[in-house]
């Protein structure tokens, strides 16, 4: 009993023990040297130290396919090339030639204007010897209707996911492969709706390219039993090409397009805030030259990463989590803003990092947008890039 | 049996009051510690100039008969009222640790104590809405210290005859206070900011008292001290020194019958001479102090006088440090108080509750300390 007491009575005393220090403050009897203030300044990008650097992320190295009909003014048309079909089949050992039963091509659909209805997928045979240097001149003449194989309709609930068209028969004729191509098939894609748009349609670098499926038959004459195959065959090769070449404006800063661009801004901040800031909120502000473009459900995203050795174009970057600034931007918008503080925080201090950040746009080289900015040398320096920055200063703590 | 379930009470009372916490300690050095033990908190602090277990006086270690460790815990419940509002706070305390014990062969005893000099333990919070960016914002302000100023005290004490008492103690001031300023924004597009700062303090002090005992049922205590002054400094740097207070105290001890101890003291601290120091530091100065007590102790049996003493009285105290300048801070103390001694007397505990009013202005606190003494004889 008394033990049990006792207990109790520790358990009571350890439960009063707890402390709870927290009043209401009447400033400013009770806030020893004040209240934290809160500055907001603007820093504009050093002039003349701006750029855009182009060629990150190539056309045939993009996660998706831009295919488009006018969505900015120009058409886009992706190109596959797909891996050889071999011409046997081995089985016990032995090569088997085979029949072909039917063929067919699947895509993926990555992203579309869910708003427009009756969009169609169509494809051409194209002779398979584009490469990365090829043009939209150099394919243009194959998209004609002798070459057209297939109209795919993309069902109009499909915001994303995969289409497919089957050949069987005598349409079989309209994907046969000739010897002097060696096994290989190439097919170009365009769209097709009476509205301006795009569709970004799976590809090879982002492991959703097109899918090229023939389904056979082998003759197995030891046994006189047919035996059924499926032969899958991704591409080897993709791209797509635009009808209006990318132009770069040395004066301007664009981020995105293919090949991508990427800018870097690099910026001053005076001693006073990397010394003992406590910076709690950075924006950096941009200005569009023009209305950014794109699909208005697809909209891409602004990433700000900061620059860990600034040696220009390959300036190593920090792409750490939570180290990222990354917003999406809205299609139509003349303004830009990202909010930066974890960028800007790692200036911050005694350190040597250069005070620069580099802008990209994700999905890169696979969007439809390519907002240019301007840049420190516009004409009005309400049109320069800028850092909104607000910080409070060193609390001033009172002594006592 | 009858022993736990009176500390089971003296425990539990507590929680059933409300808490509150000392926004007094908020400027100058912070809130003065009394370096009292358990036994002269419970009469208001009036035995402080003759209690052994206390700090205050080291002719006081002149009672010391056996060596005595003391341990004394305090449990504020205090509600705040401010012109921002009123919040209920309870706040720990580990105010006094001494050890004390005679010198073999002579009439002379050795003590050594750590008291809580100064406090500042504190969190203010504030909540408002400013302008940022043309876009009001919501923010909340949070500024709190932990730390204090330590008193670590080495006394001994020598007596001349049956009457007189002579004691010297020498004191090292130790402390610190970490700072922290913090503000949450409301807006999520705004990280938050956390700002710390630390001063630490470092002085010396010494002290003498003297007791006499005029008659058999009548003695007279007497403390001066001079603490000299703090070094501080600020995250390691030097920023400056304040001077610290000269004590004076008087005590009165008066034994009216066997089974009633009256006693009474008055301490002035002449903290003004850190004004200057204070206020050049952006504080809001300082000012001389009056502590005055007065209490008693009754005894149901003579013969063993620790045996459920039943103890109470009351003080009157100036703050030094205003909360805002030209103001004065008052605190007024009510206490009871008992003790029991067991194991042959070689272990005990003392008991105090003492409810208290500090004021200044339109700020005031008041509420309940409850403090538990533990005493040991090896």
């Amino acid at each position: 009993m008394k033990g049990g007491i006792g207990g109790l009575l520790a358990v009571v005393t350890l439960a009063a023990c707890q402390e709870k220090l927290t009043a209401p403050a009447d400033c400013p009897a009770l806030c020893p040297g004040g209240q934290p203030q809160v500055f907001d300044e603007v820093f504009t990008a050093i002039s003349g130290a701006d750029s855009s650097f182009v060629g990150y992320v190539q056309p045939h190295e993009a996660a998706s396919l831009l295919v488009s009909n006018g969505l900015q003014g120009f058409e886009e048309r992706g190109l596959v090339r797909f891996l050889a079909r071999t011409g046997t089949v081995t089985v016990r050992d032995t090569a088997r030639t085979y029949t072909i039963d039917s063929v067919a091509f699947s895509l993926t659909v990555a992203a579309r204007d869910t708003n427009l209805a009756g969009l169609k997928l169509l494809l051409y045979r194209l002779t398979p010897s584009f490469d990365s240097t090829t043009t939209f001149a150099d394919v243009a003449p194959a998209f004609i209707p002798d070459s057209l194989i297939a109209t795919i309709d993309v069902p109009d609930s499909l915001n994303a996911g995969t289409v497919r068209t089957v050949f069987q028969g005598a349409d079989l004729s309209r994907v046969e492969i000739p010897a002097s191509d060696s096994g290989r098939l190439a097919l170009g894609i365009r769209i097709d709706v009476p509205t301006a748009t795009g569709v970004r349609l799976g590809a090879l670098a982002g492991g959703t390219g097109p899918t090229f499926t023939t389904y056979v038959t082998l003759e197995v004459p030891d046994t006189g039993t047919a035996k059924l195959r499926t032969l899958p065959v991704g591409p080897s090769f993709n791209t797509y090409v635009s009808e209006v070449p990318q132009v770069v404006d040395s004066t301007l800063l664009a981020v995105g397009g293919a090949a991508s661009a990427r800018a870097l801004l690099r910026f001053n901040l005076p001693s006073r805030i990397r010394d003992s800031a406590s910076i709690v909120r950075a924006t950096l502000e941009l200005t569009a030259v023009a209305p950014v473009t794109g699909l208005p459900t697809d909209r891409p995203r602004l990433l700000g990463l900061a620059v860990l050795a600034d040696v220009g174009a390959k300036s190593p970057l920090n792409s750490v989590l939570g180290r990222v600034a990354e917003d999406t931007l809205e299609i139509g918008t003349s303004t830009a803003s990202l909010e930066a503080v974890r960028v800007v925080e790692l200036w911050l201090g005694a350190t040597t990092r250069p005070t620069a950040l580099f802008l990209s746009l994700t999905p890169e080289a696979a969007s439809f947008s390519r907002p240019v900015f301007y840049s420190t040398r516009a004409a009005d320096p309400a049109l320069r890039p800028r850092l909104r920055i607000s910080y409070l200063l060193s609390f001033p703590f009172e002594t006592p | 049996m009858r022993r736990a379930l009176v500390l089971f009470l003296f425990a539990i009372v507590p929680i059933a009051v409300r808490a509150q916490s000392p926004q007094f300690g908020a400027r100058g050095l912070g809130y003065p510690g009394r370096a009292l033990a358990v036994r002269s908190i419970g009469t208001g602090g009036a035995f402080g100039l003759f209690d052994p277990e206390s700090s205050q006086n080291p002719a006081a270690l002149a009672n010391v008969l056996n060596l005595t460790s003391v341990f004394t815990i305090t449990q504020g419940f205090q509600k705040v009222r401010n012109p921002a509002g009123t919040a209920s706070v309870r706040d720990t305390r580990f105010p006094q640790l001494m050890v004390a014990g005679p010198v073999h062969r002579f009439p002379a005893a050795v003590g050594f104590s750590f008291s809580n000099y100064t406090s500042r333990d504190f969190t203010f919070a504030t909540a408002e809405t400013i302008d940022l960016r043309g876009v009001p914002v919501g923010v909340v302000d949070t500024f709190s210290s932990r730390g204090g100023l330590n008193d670590f005290r080495i006394a001994g004490v020598y007596r001349f005859g049956a009457r007189w008492a002579v004691g010297g103690g020498f004191h090292i001031l130790s402390g610190s206070n970490r700072l922290t300023s913090t503000r949450v924004f409301d807006d999520p597009q705004y990280l938050s900011s956390r700002q710390r700062s630390e001063l630490s303090f470092a002085g010396i002090g010494v002290s003498v008292g003297v007791t006499h005992q005029f008659a058999p049922n009548f003695a007279v205590s007497a403390v001066a001290r001079s603490d000299g002054h703090v070094n501080l400094d600020r995250d390691s740097a030097r920023v400056g020194t304040i001077d610290l207070p000269y004590t004076f105290g008087l005590g009165l001890h008066w034994r009216p019958a066997a089974r009633l101890d009256i006693a009474g003291q008055t301490l002035v601290r002449t903290w003004s001479g850190a004004n200057s120091d204070l206020l050049a530091q952006g504080g809001t100065g300082a000012q001389n102090t009056v502590e005055a007590a007065v209490g008693a102790e009754y005894t149901s049996d003579p013969k063993r006088p620790y045996r459920r003493p039943l103890r109470f009285g009351a003080h009157y105290a100036t703050l030094p440090f205003p909360l805002l300048p030209g103001q004065h801070g008052r605190e007024y103390g009510v206490s009871v108080g008992s003790g029991l001694r067991f194991a042959q007397q070689r272990a005990g505990l003392d008991l105090a509750l003492e409810h208290v009013w500090r004021s200044e202005g339109a700020y005031s606190e008041k509420g309940f300390i409850l403090s538990l003494g533990i005493l040991v004889r090896p």
